[in-house]
């Protein structure tokens, strides 16, 4: 059967019960079901059902309550749930196809709800010559935005369901829906979908001064340490205190590597509050960070024992929650709001430095130099080289990402497209080393503050000696990777973008 | 995939309106349900108000032309479809006997449907021959209601044997007292003796009753009609028995 289109609008002259007599003259139907529902849109924060073309309905009304994930763009039912209440995580869902494909696409995002309608709906049935149901439909008629009505075909009367279509169209004068009701509801809220994003997206000149380029880079950060700052108070997810340290550690990294626009005591300044901000939160980003490894570890271990750890994540769970209420606390501190005020206001103000510099110039610069610099460091380190050094080296990719990241807009898309994606691979390699030699050490350190606890009892530590073992092994082959790792970013093309892209124009402004 | 399939030599035994009641209750559960009309009179299909057509008839069936998945129906209830029946269905052992190792040829052509369906009912014709054949090598369970009297007793004793000989190790046959009539004297008597005698004997009867003779006018299960009653509780406790021995 070739693809029919499923739901409808109804015009603007005809309302759901005038529709419904107006049918029952065409084909033999019957009312089935009229009754009062609310439907709440739900998403995560930064928008994963939306971007993957789907959305996602909590139905209500008297006698059931389902959860349903559409296709934005058809309105197509692809999966649906019976449950009493919207789930905030997807893992709380009893398993279904519905649980599966939501498990995939939000991962550790809460759902959170976007909006509430009311609506009256309707259900009617399509019938044969034998009274036999060959189709059915739903209106959905809202209290604000109109009416609407889909096609519920029913299996071997794909016939039944075209001609369906032809009646509604030809002869109802019905309009095939093009745009998902979540759009126009978001409209009149003056909401659009995708207002956030995890991903820097900025869009700068080439030609502007840098100290302008950098300010609104510094704003956007600011912003978003601003927008995820509620739910990182409210612990909704791990994601909300994850972009809002992102967005902290790439305002220090710009204020150390744009030393040279603002002033001194400017720098010094907000470096120093910026790194406490990292610091005041990283136990709970840590701790974050073991919660959502659990599945992972448990899975490296031996059947028999993963249920073990479980002791651990009670650890770990309760750890989370002394760490959480006391970041609470300092992230409405007086030290916290006020100079991140004093920041937003510094920000505001007309730049005054006196530069000639423009920002890709400066961008230029800044990103040959760290280059250079990974380059000088990655070739020195052999298998016997101390781990710091690949600490280190570690560090100084992430200042190049950041600044490629920055800088994005001003060079051509397809080329730091390359360029970021071979860094990255290399900072997998040298996060992964760093990565497994905390996890280690840190479930030492479990180990010895959960020997107190009475609760806890061998076969606990007997499973977290062999995760620890476990991680060692990963930890050395992600070292015995990072030689073919480094060789892979360092290929004579990938140095040619290198150079065509920041190297030339530093040299004609020496 | 588990199939059941409602079977005894007899006519009139009652295997249409198990296989139709049961596979509603199936689905009421949230069983993804499927009922395969087998019986050229397309008893089960006309309960369902569905039209015994299939297309190419049993030759096309049989050959695998089409998916048996393109022929399928949904039924005006949730979680429940149903294969029709086509008249050419007389001629299913004919069919069958032309081709290579006839007796597989229903279990190959519904492994496909695995993934789909918890539970396939086959509604049977009555009698013995190359179909019934093949439906006890496709199915898991094999129904069988009998009417408490002397012969009915002897066509199970048959079934069995039949079972034995031929091996069917991976079929477990159940059997249950059906259009079981209180009023009459041998009835009773016949359920009394023997329920205890007979492992693959349910204690379960399904009594002689209007309310399931109404079906054929009402032209759907049981329950889709009426909620209350002793005829209800016995297909529940029937199928909650079949349930329990799988
Ligand atoms: N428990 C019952 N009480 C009263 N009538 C019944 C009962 N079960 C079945 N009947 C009626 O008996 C007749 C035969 O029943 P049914 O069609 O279920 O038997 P069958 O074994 O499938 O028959 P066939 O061998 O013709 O396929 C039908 O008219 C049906 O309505
Ligand atoms: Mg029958």
């Amino acid at each position: 059967m070739t693809k029919i289109a499923l739901s409808f609008e109804l015009p603007a002259n005809l309302n759901a019960e005038k529709f419904i007599a107006k049918l029952a003259k065409k084909t033999p139907c019957e009312l089935v079901q009229q009754h009062y529902a609310q439907k709440s849109f739900y998403d995560s924060f930064d928008w994963r059902l939306y971007d993957a073309n789907l959305t996602c309905e909590f139905n209500q009304s008297k006698d059931a309550t389902l959860l349903v994930l559409k296709r934005t763009s058809t309105a197509d039912i692809i999966a649906s749930t019976v449950i009493d209440k919207a789930p905030i995580f997807a893992k709380d869902l009893p398993i279904s196809p519905l649980s599966d494909k939501l498990l995939n696409l939000l991962e550790m995002r809460a759902l959170l709800p976007l909006t509430t309608l009311e609506l009256q709906i309707y259900k009617l049935n399509i019938f044969n010559e034998d009274q036999k149901t060959i189709a059915r439909l739903l209106i959905e008629d809202y209290t604000n935005f109109g009416c609407r009505l889909a096609i519920q075909p029913i299996k071997g009367y794909d016939k039944a369901a075209t001609n369906l279509h032809q009646l509604l169209v030809k002869h109802l004068s019905l309009i095939v829906i093009r745009k998902p009701i979540l759009l126009a509801v978001l409209k009149s809220q003056g909401r659009k979908p995708k207002d956030y994003s995890s991903k820097l997206n900025l869009q700068l000149k080439p030609t502007m001064p840098a100290n302008k380029g950098i300010r609104i880079i510094y704003k956007t950060l600011l912003n978003t340490i601003k927008i995820n700052e509620q739910g990182t108070i409210d612990a909704i997810d791990s994601e909300f205190l994850h972009d809002f340290r992102v967005s902290i550690r790439r305002t220090r990294s710009g204020l150390s590597q744009f030393k040279a626009i603002f002033s001194n005591n400017i720098n010094t300044h907000y470096s120093q509050y910026f790194a406490w901000l990292g610091s005041i939160t990283s136990l709970s980003r840590d701790l974050d960070v073991y919660l959502l490894n659990i599945d992972d570890y448990k899975a490296s271990l031996p059947k028999s024992m993963r249920e073990d750890l479980n002791p651990l994540i009670i650890f770990l769970q309760t750890k989370k929650i002394i760490a959480q209420k006391k970041l609470a606390k300092k992230l409405t501190s007086k030290k916290y709001l006020q100079t991140l005020g004093q920041w937003e206001d510094y920000l505001k103000q007309p730049p005054t430095e006196n530069t000639s510099l423009t920002l890709k110039q400066l961008a230029d610069t800044r990103i040959w130099t760290v280059y250079q610099r990974i380059l000088k460091e990655g070739s020195v380190i052999t298998q016997q080289t101390p781990a710091q050094a690949l600490h280190d080296l570690r560090k100084t990719c992430k200042k190049l990402r950041y600044l490629m990241e920055f800088f994005q807009s001003l060079y051509p898309t397809s080329k730091i497209k390359i360029l970021i994606k071979s860094l990255k691979n290399l900072q997998a390699v040298l996060g992964d080393f760093q990565d497994y030699e905390v996890q280690e050490n840190a479930l030492r350190k479990f180990s010895e503050e959960m020997m107190h606890l009475q609760s806890v009892s061998t076969p606990t530590f007997l499973a977290m000696g062999v995760l620890v073992q476990k991680l060692d092994e990963k930890r050395c082959q992600a070292r015995h990777h990072f030689a073919k790792c480094f060789i892979e970013f360092k290929t004579p093309s990938n140095q040619a973008i290198f150079k065509s892209l920041f190297a030339m124009q530093t040299r004609e402004t020496k | 995939m588990k199939v059941i399939a409602t079977y005894n030599i007899k006519g009139g035994v009652g295997k249409t309106s198990t296989t139709v009641n049961l596979a509603y209750l199936a689905a009421k559960n949230g069983y993804q349900t499927l009922v395969w009309d087998l019986d050229p009179q397309g008893a089960s299909s006309y309960y369902f108000r569905v039209k015994p057509k299939v297309k190419g008839g049993s030759k096309a069936l049989i050959a695998g032309k089409r998916e048996l998945d393109g022929l399928i129906k949904g039924t005006d209830f949730d979680y429940l479809d149903l294969l029709p029946a086509d008249f050419s269905f007389r001629n299913l052992d004919l069919v069958l006997d032309a081709r290579k190792k006839p007796t597989q040829r229903l279990q190959k052509l519904l492994k496909p449907l695995a993934d789909e369906y918890d539970y396939v009912f086959l509604d049977c014709p009555p009698n013995i021959s190359l179909l019934s054949e093949a439906v006890f090598e496709a199915a898991d369970i094999l129904l069988s209601p009998i009417i408490p009297t002397t012969l009915s007793l002897r066509t199970l004793e048959q079934l069995k044997r039949f079972i034995k000989e031929n091996k069917l190790k991976n079929l477990e046959l159940i059997s249950f007292f059906s259009m079981a009539d209180q009023r009459k004297k041998m009835h009773k008597e016949i359920i009394a003796s023997l329920g205890k005698q007979h492992a693959d004997l349910l204690d379960i009867v399904i009594p002689y009753a209007s309310d399931i003779e109404k079906m054929g006018i009402k032209r759907m299960p049981l329950g889709a009609y009426t909620q209350k009653g002793r005829s209800v509780e016995a297909y529940q406790a029937l199928w909650q028995a079949i349930l329990q021995r799988i």
